[in-house]
């Protein structure tokens, strides 16, 4: 079964609720999303409604993660009231379309936290190592 | 997705690859080897806790309030698309369609004389090139004609040597006179030795063998 179209054959009803997520693209070992909107209760196989971008999660040669968004029809669709997902979020929070996601703080400082606790396991052991 | 009736009427089995999630249905047990497991919570420092609320709350609020702006801003925008339809608002767009026609035809005239340029160019390309094999056939039907000729004149010189009826006694006569036989034997070195009444030269070939 193929992979529905990229954007604008999904069904729309006026009335049921819709949301703005990530649709998954790629292939096996190839992450590749669309940000779409759909309908809340669709699946992400189902045709959504219409495509508002796109998300390259592996970095490219110059070790960039691309993000493509239609901020005039995402303007639209929050105006009509479209719930947006957690990872969609956090992407317009790092664009400056949103303000920060409170997941992108919290990732950054468990990785700070992390990378600081490694320092000081290294430190230990070059001390270690010289007395 | 597929039809139910395109799935019905099928002549080949088809193996159906769904992109999904790939999970245990739902009304499934739990598996007895997992049935006593109590997974293990995350341990979350209340401080932590504490900052993540706060953010989680800023953010909620920030969104409300972003989420509204654009609410009104969208029924604003249907306002004033429903009150543009006044007298003023026409003028505006007939002459703004005035403009765009009158852009619309400067180019079309601009790209009208680039395309007349281009097509006196090819043109002359094409008739250039018409002409040239023209030359070309016209250069191979007159080899072809001349090496007609060629072959008409050496016929024509060969004719006088063809025997005609009035030729014909003088020809026999000529054949009966000069008999000529075509027979021929070969030794075992290879010589031909012509005609059938012919003696071997029984002297030379002696001499050679001894």
């Amino acid at each position: 079964m193929p992979l529905p179209p990229a954007s604008g054959t999904g069904r729309y009803f006026a009335k049921a609720a819709k949301s703005i997520r990530l649709v998954r693209h790629g292939c096996t070992n190839r992450p590749f999303f669309h940000i779409s909107v759909t309908h809340r209760k669709r699946t992400t196989t189902q045709p959504v409604i219409e495509q508002l971008g796109s998300f390259d999660p592996m970095p490219n040669a110059f070790n960039e993660k691309l993000v493509a968004l239609n901020l005039e029809r995402l303007k639209y669709w929050l105006g009509k009231g479209a719930h947006v997902t957690p990872p969609v979020g956090e992407l317009l929070g790092l664009s400056g379309f949103f303000p920060i996601h409170p997941r992108s703080y919290m990732t950054a400082w468990r990785n700070r936290q992390a990378e600081e606790l490694a320092q000081q396991k290294e430190a230990e052991k070059a001390s270690a190592t010289a007395s | 997705m597929i039809s139910q009736n395109s799935l019905l009427k099928r002549t080949l089995p088809i193996v159906l690859q769904s992109a999904g999630a790939h999970r245990k249905p739902r009304w499934l047990p739990v598996a007895k080897s997992k049935i006593y497991r109590i997974p293990k919570r995350p341990e979350i420092i209340d401080e932590e806790r504490l900052e993540l609320l706060r953010i989680n709350n800023n953010y909620h609020t920030q969104m409300r309030a972003i989420r509204r702006f654009y609410h009104e801003e969208m029924i604003k925008e249907k306002s004033t698309l429903e009150s543009a339809s006044s007298e003023m608002s026409i003028r505006v767009e007939a002459d703004e369609w005035e403009r765009c026609i009158k852009v619309n035809e400067e180019w079309n005239a601009k790209v009208a004389a680039e395309r007349e340029e281009r097509r006196k160019v090819e043109l002359a390309a094409r008739e250039e090139h018409i002409l040239g094999r023209m030359q070309v056939k016209d250069q191979k039907l007159a080899e072809r004609i001349e090496k007609a000729a060629e072959e008409i004149r050496n016929q024509k010189e060969l004719s006088t040597t063809f025997i005609t009826p009035e030729t014909l006694e003088e020809a026999i006569d000529r054949a009966l006179a000069n008999p000529k036989d075509y027979n021929y034997a070969i030794d075992l070195q290879g010589n031909q030795i012509a005609g059938r009444e012919t003696p071997i030269p029984v002297k030379e070939k002696a001499a050679s063998t001894a």
